[in-house]
């Protein structure tokens, strides 16, 4: 029933924008109402506006695979010009994609991609390779100093791209032969705090804690406020808060990784408009970051936060 | 030897048996943990363990009266997440930090009010009616902050009243996680409607028979839980200066794991207010503990389930061998 509700919903959506020359859909696996989605959102709006075509944006509210495959569905039923999705699961998408694919629908790749054969098929990948950024932080960090030990504190174990992230930060430390080890932070930010200290008590040594995005940054923040190691103990994170900015202006942190979600949701409706439009034939990987902030680039930094919303 | 301890210790307070597994469970951990390492029992260790605790025994404990008497309620986390973020952006409109507390907790008694009305009035399941309300409240957050963090920058009484630190690395919600144990505990033993409450979970049929008013009993239980649960958000947001929408995510599960823990009887009827707040307490050593001594990180959460089991196990194991009841 629900299918059959979005399907209607989706159709009629692509009725009410016939008159624009082309249809395109978003379809990504987290949206309403979450910041870096918002963004997203925002950039893939703003090209369409651009360009003149119809742009249709739909996502589950919290991140659920099902749910982002049944409306997925639901936008190739409709038949439009071009979908851009995240690969949030290669077994889930592959049938999908392949429907897509026959139909003659070009599909981009976006945030997400298929990290392993037997890749499911789409056109290109517009995003950030997140092993690469787990290499980018490291390597950043290494510029300033190098560290006796450093842990990474993972706030969703188990979330591939936070675990590419992670092996990143792992192989550049394993090979320069500095101790590193992930641990398991939990999302809740009191428990975050309360298990990165404990590993301090453990671990005197470390002098870098890595996080994997700002669910883990902030109570690292707190930690090295609270307990006064501005200085002994360094941060490294990936994605960007205003939190996070104030952290490095105050030499709390090192640096953070942005992939830039604006510009991804705006070269996926440039790329399937030139695609479609003129027929051209992208890269196979687009990259949108890793783009490091560090206190040289505030201020750039902070002007894409006022002017798109996130970074 | 059981009949020893059972003609021992049966006159003195049965109910309390439900305690021991986890007792033991948290002695046999403690022991484990301090003798591999010997930060284990330092000050600040035990402190960071504690801070753990309040958040996880503010939610668990009231929550434990409530499924003593055999309702549930899966809307603590989305509760915790509302009040913190209610606090933060009343905050930031400069209202009064006293204002903002008692706002935060009317909030959490108005979920509570709901849940308890719609359970108890149209005898609708407390899992469905709270789950329900778990998604309305997260939905609410997500529009409400449009999935953004909310924050509140600057020093106010309020936060260290809360949550300050009180000395070394003690904080005020040590404080607060006392007062609430005792607060529960003398409701439950010492008061009709604690006497109430454990009949409500036994037979509920039997009790009504008794002319105990089972549905006021269940919907003040639930005012509780959601006054505590929204008090616990505020005491989270008193130490970060935050609150996001996804805050709290999954803490329904891990305080009705505390409270199975320190021995509640899923079905309700059975449980004490001192045994949640050591399977809260258990749960945080646990996070702690396996950091300290260098496990695997990705062990925390099969021990969890693995200790969760085990606890299970004992306390029906005790009640069975004590009681002769199958609880």
């Amino acid at each position: 029933m629900k299918k059959i509700m979005v399907a209607i919903l989706m159709v009629s959506m692509s009725i009410l924008g016939f008159c624009a020359e082309r249809v395109f859909y978003y379809v990504p696996h987290a949206g309403a109402g979450d910041p870096f989605w918002a963004v997203q959102k925002l950039g893939w709006e703003t090209a369409c506006r651009l360009l003149g075509v119809k742009g249709i944006f739909v996502a589950p509210t919290v991140f659920s695979i099902e749910e982002q495959v049944n409306m997925l569905e639901s936008a190739i039923a409709a038949r439009p010009d071009g979908i851009a999705t995240t690969i949030s699961s290669d077994t889930a998408f592959d049938a999908p994609l392949k429907r897509a694919k026959e139909l003659g629908i070009p599909v981009f790749a976006v945030n997400i991609e298929d990290y392993e054969p037997p890749y499911v098929p789409y056109i290109a990948y517009i995003g950030q390779d997140e092993f690469i950024v787990g290499e980018v932080l490291a390597n950043r960090v290494l510029q300033e100093f190098t560290p006796k030990r450093a842990v990474i504190g993972i706030h969703q174990p188990g979330l591939t791209c936070l675990e590419l992230r992670a092996e990143g930060i792992l192989r550049v430390f394993q090979n320069r032969g500095i101790p590193i080890e992930k641990i398991d932070v939990t999302p809740y930010p009191t428990q975050a705090l309360e298990i990165m200290k404990a590993y301090l008590a453990r671990y005197p040594d470390t002098e870098v804690i890595f996080t994997l995005g700002p669910l883990g940054a902030h109570p690292a923040i707190d930690l090295v406020k609270e307990m006064g190691l501005k200085g002994k103990v360094r941060l490294a994170t990936c994605d960007v808060s205003p939190e996070i900015l104030d952290a490095i202006k105050n030499d709390l942190m090192i640096c953070a990784i942005a992939q830039q979600p604006f510009i991804q949701g705006f070269l996926a409706a440039v790329w399937l408009y030139l695609y479609v439009e003129y027929g051209f034939l992208p890269p196979a990987k687009m990259p949108t970051g890793p783009t490091v902030i560090d206190k040289f680039n505030l201020d750039i930094a902070e002007k894409q936060i006022l002017t798109t919303g996130g970074l | 030897m059981i009949d020893f301890v059972k003609t021992r210790f049966l006159k003195i307070e049965h109910r309390y048996f439900p305690s021991v597994g986890v007792l033991g469970s948290l002695i046999i951990i403690g022991l484990v943990f301090g003798f591999i390492t010997n930060k284990f029992f330092k000050l600040d260790t035990l402190a960071g363990i504690f801070t753990i605790t309040a958040e996880i025994g503010m939610v668990c404990i009231p929550l434990a009266l409530l499924i003593i008497s055999a309702e549930f309620d899966l809307s603590v986390g989305s509760t915790f997440a509302f009040a913190g973020v209610l606090g933060a952006l009343l905050l930031n409109q400069r209202v009064n930090s006293f204002l903002v507390l008692a706002a935060a907790i009317i909030f959490g008694i108005c979920i509570g009010t709901i849940n308890g009305t719609l359970v108890t009035k149209l005898r609708l399941p407390s899992f469905i009616v709270t789950l329900g309300i778990m998604f309305i409240l997260r939905g609410l957050l997500l529009v409400i902050t449009a999935g953004f963090p909310v924050s509140f920058k600057g020093s106010n009484m309020l936060l260290f009243v809360l949550n300050g630190k009180l000395t070394g690395e003690f904080r005020m919600s040590f404080i607060w996680l006392i007062l609430c144990v005792i607060f529960f505990h003398f409701i439950l033993n010492h008061t009709r409607h604690g006497n109430w409450s454990l009949a409500c979970g036994g037979n509920v049929d039997v009790a009504q028979a008794m002319g105990i008013p089972t549905s006021r009993v269940k919907l003040i239980n639930f005012m509780l839980v959601g006054a505590t649960s929204a008090f616990a958000g505020m005491l989270s947001f008193a130490r970060f200066g935050m609150a996001y929408p996804t805050l709290g995510e999954g803490m329904e599960l891990e305080a009705i794991a505390a409270a199975v823990l320190g021995g509640c009887a899923l079905r309700g009827g059975f449980g004490t207010i001192f045994g949640a707040s050591l399977g809260a307490l258990l749960i945080a050593s646990l996070r702690v503990g396996l950091v300290l001594v260098g496990a695997p990180a990705y062990w925390y959460r099969a021990f969890v389930g693995l200790i969760l089991l085990i606890g299970i196990i004992i306390n029906k194991e005790i009640m069975r061998q004590l009681v002769g009841g199958e609880q």
